[in-house]
């Protein structure tokens, strides 16, 4: 399934806020059509290293490329049209803006009345409304109404039903299924496993290893800013991986050299 | 359900409470003064003091839309007006106009610059702003007014320029409009209004949607200083005269309109028409003391009265409409 060459390949990135360093040394490829695990303990760097990958930090230190290329400026802007689409945890949803407004926000579609390009509300509208259906949102919630008014599982919805429709190559999910119930769970993963089979590369930050063993076709394990196990969920069992955390990633080198 | 229809009207339309309050002051203005307060000459009077302070405010509530203030607005007022009139003794009132608003715009720029390349509180820069700009008028005029000849004002650009009238309304009133017509169109309708009010609501969301929050903030402040200079010229273009003080607390009062209008002072959310009608609202109030003898001085008492009670009213008619 996966593709010859890395879409993302990240090398020797270091990454400091002031003097604490976020990032170490991190070396790591994401291919097309995998679904890759990052996990770690909280602080580990995870979510460090993706907000590197869609643009929000530039790393001290390293090199990113993506699909061959060398990125050389880092801003969100850039990484969306690269077709990078990603789930936050707490950020991505502008609370005094409708749902409409935000499912479309820095791409929005428009219409030239006189040459004069207005939004096209309703496109918003249409649209946001049947994506942020199938995701589970009442029925009396309507893509005009404030995003402040929805609960925590809605607003992961709608979150996740914008990466889903603007779904270019990478989808990434950082903690997606945080606050949602156990049906909305399963629902995102299942989807997650759909983006793979489409081809494109899924990658998924859980702290929960034996949620993401199961749907991942290879996991990455961070600590401290530094990658400390990078393998395949067929060569190591989620009990085994577990392990790698507990023991800071000193098995896994062992088995790498083997 | 009634209640639940108004509590989303209020949530909706930030403008709705100092509708309210522009309407009853009008009633007890009217009622009270005896006819010398509501007459024609003395509403036109409102309107052209609206309409200067109205552009100004409309800048400063752009500002305030992305999280961010500017209170040099009142320097740039006086500079462009400065400006203006010193050009349009030498070049058409056209071209001092473009070059008094290319200063507002430079104004902006260099605010806007130093608030989003070096992080430093927009509320600093502008009140070095403020002072700088308003130390350079003072500089510049050596303490004198100086004033544009009668036989000077009739050009048309002049006229056009606040200098004469329409309808008897002073022509700036028309610059207004405009002035809310365009802006509303591009807040509610265009990519920029989407971009500006979502960098104000969370910067950190929009920025990860890929909007160029600085590049945002930059344009509202470029917007502003420009707004705020045109501002000045209509009311130089008015008087015919102008001195180092002009547009002097102008600022509070554009913010106190802002805040009365219904504008979050935290950002996100704004009412152009809202801050218009606190414009008028304060103009009023203005002109009823005046018209009722009681000493201008008073006037900045009552302004930071009202200000201070509307703000806490307006907080306390949102959590109405925001409660269940």
């Amino acid at each position: 399934m996966t593709a010859q060459h890395p879409l993302i390949q990240v090398n020797n990135l270091d990454l400091f806020f002031g003097q604490f360093r976020a990032l170490n040394n991190v070396s790591v490829d994401f291919k097309s059509g995998e679904l890759v695990g990052l996990v770690g303990d909280n602080g580990a760097g995870k979510t460090t290293l993706i907000r590197v990958l869609c643009g929000i930090h530039a790393p001290t230190r390293g090199e990113v490329y993506f699909d061959g290329q060398r990125v050389v400026e880092f801003h969100p802007k850039l990484a969306i049209d690269q077709g990078i689409e990603t789930i936050q945890q707490s950020v991505g949803l502008c609370d005094n803006l409708s749902i409409a407004r935000n499912f479309y926000l820095g791409r929005e579609p428009v219409k030239r009345i006189l040459g004069i390009p207005f939004l096209d509300f309703r496109k918003m509208r249409d649209i946001s409304a049947r994506v942020i259906r199938e995701f589970g949102l009442r029925e009396n919630v309507s893509p005009d109404d404030e995003v402040e008014r929805l609960s925590g599982g809605e607003r992961q919805s709608v979150k996740i039903g914008r990466a889903v429709e603007f779904k270019n190559r990478v989808v990434i999910m950082d903690e997606p299924t945080n606050h949602l119930s156990v049906r909305e769970r399963e629902h995102v993963n299942e989807l997650a496993l759909q983006l793979r089979s489409q081809g494109l590369l899924v990658i998924y930050i859980t702290h929960d290893i034996f949620q993401v063993h199961k749907l991942a076709d290879r996991i990455v394990i961070m600590e401290n800013g530094e990658k400390i196990a990078d393998a395949s969920t067929d060569s190591m069992t989620a009990e085994e991986l577990e392990e790698v955390i507990r023991q800071g990633g000193r098995v896994v080198e062992k088995r790498e050299k083997k | 359900m009634p209640a639940a229809n108004l509590k989303n009207l209020v949530r909706r339309h930030a403008e709705l409470g100092i509708i309210l309050i522009a309407v009853l002051l009008i009633f007890a203005f009217s009622v009270s003064s005896g006819g010398v307060w509501a007459n024609f000459y003395n509403i036109s009077t409102i309107v052209q003091v609206t309409a200067t302070l109205g552009l100004m405010t409309l800048g400063v509530a752009l500002v305030i839309a992305t999280g961010e203030i500017d209170i040099s607005v009142g320097s740039t007022f006086g500079i462009a007006s400065l400006v203006y009139l010193w050009l349009s003794l030498r070049i058409d009132p056209a071209f001092a106009m473009l070059a008094a608003v290319a200063i507002g715009i430079l104004i902006g720029w260099f605010n806007g610059m130093l608030v989003t390349k070096t992080g430093t509180p927009s509320l600093i820069v502008t009140l070095g702003s403020l002072m700088i700009f308003r130390g350079l008028a003072i500089a510049l005029t050596s303490g004198f007014a100086f004033s544009i000849p009668y036989k000077a004002r009739n050009g048309l650009s002049y006229v056009i320029l606040g200098g004469g009238e329409i309808f008897g309304l002073n022509t700036a009133i028309i610059w207004l409009v405009l002035a809310l017509i365009v802006l509303t169109m591009m807040l509610k309708y265009m990519r920029w209004g989407n971009r500006l009010l979502a960098t104000g609501g969370s910067s950190e969301s929009a920025l990860s949607r890929g909007v160029r929050t600085d590049r945002v903030k930059l344009s509202a402040f470029v917007l502003c200083g420009a707004l705020a200079a045109f501002g000045g010229v209509l009311e130089a273009g008015k008087l015919g005269s102008a001195d180092g003080s002009m547009g002097r607390l102008m600022e509070l009062q554009a913010i106190a309109a802002c805040v009365l209008g219904g504008c979050l002072l935290a950002g996100g959310r704004i009412s152009l028409a809202g801050a218009l009608v606190g414009t008028f609202v304060l103009s009023s109030i203005q002109s009823y003391l005046v018209v009722m003898g009681v000493r201008p001085q008073w006037f900045i008492l009552l302004l930071g009265i009202i200000v201070v009670l509307a703000a806490w009213g307006d907080r306390l008619l949102r959590q109405w409409a925001l409660s269940r």
